[in-house]
């Protein structure tokens, strides 16, 4: 598109003689000037001074009294914590925009085909309407690693217990060797022995209903019998023997074992005791099965060290993915008909057409998304500070967060925070540069 | 027009430079400075001051009811107060744009120690009597920068404390331990009693170092702790050493302490102390921290004291150290010296405005002269009292030192070693990164 | 081609080709989605109305159990709590400034750059396209600085001035690009009648313009409203909303019962502007970029 040249149309009003053509020059000058001056006075004080302030300042000590040369450069790169740092942008930037863009596009196509898409594009868009600091806090409440208290891992225990049952005792443990670690009696037994499987770190709340005073097992000729039982008393007692006041633990399943086969299973009662009838021989050994110990789902930990970054970024596709599907969908609805039918009319798949028409179509909005994205990540700051808990800010962390932190955050040094913008705005160049080439290319 | 306009702005010039006059002949006066518990005239104080600290919420209301107190012996000086949860950052960015507060409560004297370097407090040796007279001399001492007074403690935190749930130690049949090695064994007993005994707020690193000066003190000894906290012995001394490896005997046991190791690392301090004391299944037997978990237990749970929670004393080591106490405080520093400032600073430092507030609740005076009958419970006349009499007071080591390190490194360092239990790595990490942030 | 993009938005899919995917499984799948995008801000929003013992406790969704434990105390300690209100304030005017004052600069610079010529008008262009890149994160250490010097610091003033700095380049890209697309003898027949470049500006251009700077309006508003870091470091008292929040944190307490609420309650006016305003937005936004 060519611009109109306005002196060359339209002549002085006031009806003076044309001016001679530098003076034209100059008043032509005068217009755009008076137009441009607001935005350039501003783009100047807070965008371009501050752009060389920052790089100049990066070059003078914390207080800002002192020249330092590259002291400041030299101690980012060694410190681990910007390594991190400069690692986990690497993971945004590899990981985020390509994601939003994608799952973007797949939610934009198929949006199309319903009928309350504009329901769902509310939706869906809503969360950018939030702080993106709210956002932090909502996910953080999520992220919560108890099943309790954690949204998200309390759908995963619920998903995880349709296949797998919790056991009556979790926690518990042998209360003395006479039981082993996997819960089996050391003593090999004969016909007419006896077997104490004592337990502790039992919750008096953990017991089941109906407990009753546990009991010392009577020797019975042909039979192996036992008690299972909480080995503990207030002060801890004699772990290993059955004290007044300490609970059998009914409904536990007992193995009786023969070398390492289960040849039968009895339950315990009330009591805690059990029996094993119609023994004979020897070289029994009795086990409390390890069913009763299985775990209960202990959630995924979000806010750990190794899985934060991609919780993060998980919060961020919440709010991001909204605007991509919004915009691709309208520039689907922009193709034009005609295209779409011809390609019909020639044969071929939806799947064919998706790829070769209409992905190509969209291309100009896809980047336009794409490198947004891209831009976006790099600046992220509230997300982070928002959901990683203290212990885990140094695994978070990235340039920007880096470059508050040093500065603003009580350690003031200006020093060190405009060393890493001035490393951060280099990391902008590239996107600068695709910006400025495609903007000229368009002109 | 143009006439009367000229003699409207001489005559707003004139009383303007009336009201300066007046501002600066108050100066003149109180130009002496303190000995004795003399106030000047004090309708003649006047001005308006800013005041920063750490408390908000209802602390904040708490404390304006101080500053009310204060306004009515001052009524001419007008107190602004500001809370914010990081003070320190909130001050450093004001003293770096050139406009501090007037007064402000610093919650660790090494934010004093930096504010004094970079030459920003203003020395407090007018109130010096005052001060003596009210505190014990490890108290005075904390206020002290090279020789000089710059600033008094007007809150204190007794942070030699154990919380405990006292349903969960009954179920048990155990008492408050008085030694450490009976405070391990008790942790056993608990577990064995199927409640984890401990529950730390790992999340925030302070919960960590707590529990190492705690034991530091009463192990190295008072000499040894001021040592290390002014960095002439490094991280990796053998008694350091010997407290991080009595450490493990409790982190080393992550199935004794609510949520793991992992769990706790995630859990900020609030959740730890409802962990132990939510009505009913409690999470943990005890929270080692200091005497603010009641405060936390009110506003977050349904446990009562004494019924449902109970405090002991920070068990002896060896046989030492029984009543020492490893405390915080927030200090107050003056940044601009003018008349309303100095007369904040005296009335801060003395009982009666620390009644103000104790009688609340929610708050320990460090002042030995303030009644402790005013507290309102049992449990806090126990830790307060502790507090201001205490023969060994140590300030809280992770606050004595610089913020890059004492509050930022520091904490790192111990939650790595909460995870694993690596003695000699945590050693040397420790003594690292002090040595980096003392350069 | 811009100027049907200006006029309505194009018409939606046929039905023949609605036929073509089964329908059943994509109504489903989306409808999953949708529910799974709204639980975490209906989670916040049942947080909100519980006390802090019982958040703090157990998970929000035991409150279908437990229906009576839903309060509105949190909501109504919010409005006296006065650094809150005051923060929504704040954040009220830095918004409304700081959309007024970028979309007029924004209109003016687009205007020129489109339909004046000058030399260096492309190159003026580019450059500043190529300042969308900037960070806000570069200027924050020498405006910290400055402002202080200035008396900006902690003004309202201050916060207005670098957002809108910042909102110029997308927006003089924005409507330069826009008002590029209207038509030649439109621009003609107006100076014909005798008008000066400014009548022209406000008479013709800046009413033609509407979608895209409604576009650059609402993006503004959601964006300066929910802004956390320029307040966050450039002010102290009259922080707004979102560090306001992030200030809300108490030292040994934890505070869902303030942020919860807050959260939500300075959610509802970018979320109404939004709403209402949704179709200006993806068409001024896609007739500006995309051509």
């Amino acid at each position: 598109m060519t611009s109109t040249s306005v002196r060359a149309e339209f002549p002085n009003p006031v009806g003076t003689p044309p001016a001679p053509r530098q003076r034209a020059r100059i008043r032509a000058l005068g217009l755009p000037a008076s137009f441009l001056a607001p935005a350039a006075i501003l783009l100047g004080i807070w965008l371009i001074y501050p752009m060389v302030a920052t790089v100049v300042r990066a070059f003078f000590d914390d207080r800002g009294d002192k020249f330092v040369w590259f002291e400041n450069f030299d101690r980012m790169f060694s410190d681990p914590i910007i390594h991190t740092a400069i690692k986990n942008n690497v993971i945004w930037i590899l990981v985020a925009p390509i994601a939003v863009t994608a799952f973007g596009l797949l939610l934009a196509v198929l949006t199309e085909r319903i009928v309350w898409a504009s329901a769902l594009k509310i939706v869906l868009f809503m969360p950018l309407a939030i702080s993106l600091f709210a956002v932090g806090v909502i996910w953080r409440i999520m992220y919560r690693e108890d099943t309790e208290q954690g949204a998200i891992n309390a759908s995963l225990k619920v998903v995880h217990d349709v296949f797998k049952d919790e056991g009556v005792l979790p926690d518990a443990r042998p209360s003395s060797d006479a039981v082993s670690d996997r819960f089996v009696f050391t003593k090999q037994l004969s016909a007419g022995d006896t077997a104490l499987l004592g337990l502790t770190a039992i919750s008096p709340r953990e017991v089941p209903e109906g407990s009753t005073q546990a009991v010392e097992p009577q020797s019975t000729s042909g039979a192996i019998t036992g008690v299972v039982w909480r080995d503990f008393s207030p002060g801890g007692g004699t772990p290993g023997t059955v004290e007044n006041g300490e609970l059998g633990i009914p409904g536990v399943t007992i193995n009786l074992l023969r070398g390492s086969n289960t040849i039968e299973t009895a339950t315990s009662e009330n009591d805690g005791s059990f029996e094993f009838a119609d023994i004979s021989g020897s070289g029994y050994r009795v086990q409390v099965a390890p069913k009763t110990f299985a775990q209960p789902y202990g959630g995924v930990s979000w806010l750990g060290a190794s899985l934060i970054t991609p919780s993060i970024i998980i919060a961020f596709l919440w709010t991001s993915v909204g605007f991509a599907m919004v915009i691709i969908g309208a520039g689907l609805s922009a193709i034009p008909r005609d295209v779409l039918e011809a390609a019909r009319t020639d044969g071929g798949s939806e799947l064919q057409i998706f790829r070769r028409v209409t992905i190509p179509l969209l291309m100009p909005v896809l980047t336009v998304v794409f490198v947004t994205q891209m831009i976006g990540v790099l600046k992220i700051f509230d997300l982070i500070y928002a959901i990683a808990p203290g212990s885990v800010q140094n695994h978070a962390t990235t340039l920007a967060f880096e470059m508050w932190k040093r500065s603003f955050s009580g350690q003031n040094n200006f020093g060190l925070g405009a060393a890493i913008a001035a490393f951060l705005m280099l990391l902008f160049l590239p996107f600068l540069i695709y910006q400025v080439r495609s903007q000229r290319r368009n002109l | 027009m143009k006439s009367r306009r000229w003699a409207l702005l001489f005559a707003l010039a004139l009383a303007l430079s009336v009201i300066a006059a007046g501002c600066g002949g108050g100066d003149d006066e109180e130009g002496e400075g303190g000995g004795g518990t003399t106030a000047a005239a004090a309708e003649d104080v006047s001005g308006t001051i800013s005041t920063v600290a750490v408390w908000t919420g209802a602390e904040a209301k708490a404390f304006q009811k101080v500053v009310d107190g204060f306004q009515e012996k001052y009524p001419n000086v007008t107190v602004k107060y500001k809370g914010a949860k990081d003070p320190g950052q909130v001050i450093s960015t004001a003293v770096q744009g050139g406009n501090p507060p007037d007064v402000a409560a610093l919650n660790s004297p090494g934010l004093m120690f930096d504010f004094v370097d970079q030459g920003a407090l203003k020395p407090i040796d007018f109130a010096k009597s005052d001060i003596q007279a009210n505190y014990t001399p490890d108290w005075v001492k904390n206020g002290t920068v090279n020789g000089k007074l710059y600033g008094v403690f007007f809150k204190g935190a007794n942070k030699s404390t154990v919380w405990y749930n006292t349903h969960a130690f009954e179920d048990a049949g155990i008492e408050p331990p008085a030694t450490w090695e009976d405070l391990i064994a008790a942790g056993n007993t608990l577990k064995n009693s199927g409640v984890p005994a401990y529950a730390f707020g790992a999340g925030e690193g302070w919960t960590l170092t707590d529990l190492f000066e705690n034991l530091y003190l009463r192990i190295a000894g008072a000499e040894k702790y001021d040592q290390l906290a002014e960095h002439k012995i490094p991280w990796t001394d053998p008694s350091v050493k010997e407290t991080l490896t009595e450490m493990t005997k409790i982190f080393k046991d992550s199935g004794n302490i609510a949520g793991g190791t992992s769990g706790a690392l995630q859990m900020q301090f609030p959740d730890s102390v409802s962990q132990v004391f939510q009505p009913s299944d409690p999470k943990a037997a005890m929270v080692i921290e200091g005497d603010f978990v009641p405060g936390v237990v009110a506003g977050q749970t349904q446990a009562k004291p004494q019924t449902d929670y109970n405090v002991f004393k920070f068990p002896s080591v060896d046989g030492k150290g029984a009543d020492d106490v490893v405390g915080g405080g927030d200090i107050v520093v003056m940044f601009k010296d003018n008349p309303a400032a100095r007369a904040l600073v005296k009335y801060l430092a003395s009982p009666e405005a620390a009644e103000i507030w104790a009688r609340q609740g929610g708050f320990s005076s460090p002042n030995k002269s303030l009644d402790t009958s005013v507290y309102p419970d049992e449990i806090t006349r126990t830790t307060a009292s502790a507090l201001a009499q205490a023969e060994t007071f140590r300030f809280d080591l992770s606050d004595l030192q610089p913020s890059e390190f004492g509050g930022d490194a520091m904490f790192t360092d111990l939650q790595d070693f909460f995870k694993t239990s690596d003695v000699d790595a945590t050693a040397k990490k420790l003594e690292k990164d002090a040595a980096a942030a003392y350069k | 081609m811009a100027a049907a993009e200006v006029s309505q938005p194009a018409m939606r899919s046929d039905a023949t080709f609605r036929n073509r995917i089964a329908n059943a499984p994509v109504n489903f799948f989306l409808l999953l989605i949708g529910i799974a995008w709204l639980v975490p801000a209906a989670g916040l929003f049942v947080t909100s109305l519980l006390p802090p013992e019982v958040s703090n406790a157990e998970g929000w969704w035991n409150v279908f159990s437990n229906p009576s434990e839903l309060t509105f105390d949190n909501y109504s300690q919010l409005f006296d709590n006065d650094q809150i209100t005051h923060a929504l304030f704040v954040t009220a005017q830095v918004t409304i400034g700081a959309t007024v004052l970028p979309v007029l600069f924004a209109a003016l610079a687009g205007y020129a750059l489109a339909w004046i010529d000058f030399p260096g008008a492309d190159l003026v262009f580019v450059a500043i396209v190529g300042l969308m890149v900037v960070p806000i994160q570069m200027a924050l250490i020498p405006m910290f600085t400055l402002y202080n010097k200035a008396n900006l610091y902690d003004t309202v003033p201050g916060l207005i001035l670098f957002h809108t700095a910042f909102a110029l380049p997308l927006g003089i890209f924005l409507l330069r690009n826009f008002f590029i697309g209207i038509p030649k003898d439109l621009m003609e027949a107006a100076r014909i009648d005798g008008a000066s470049e400014w009548r022209l500006f406000f008479k013709v251009v800046l009413p033609l313009g509407l979608p895209a700077i409604a576009a650059l309006a609402i993006f503004q508003v959601l964006f300066v409203w929910n802004d956390f870091l320029i307040g966050f470091v450039l002010a102290q008292d009259n922080t707004p909303i979102a560090p306001t929040l992030a200030g809300q944190l108490r030292q040994f307490g934890s505070n869902l019962d303030v942020i919860a609420p807050a959260s939500f309650f300075s959610a509802v006016i970018p979320l109404t502007v939004f709403a209402l305003f949704q179709r200006y937005f993806v068409q001024g936004l896609l007739a500006g970029s995309v051509k």
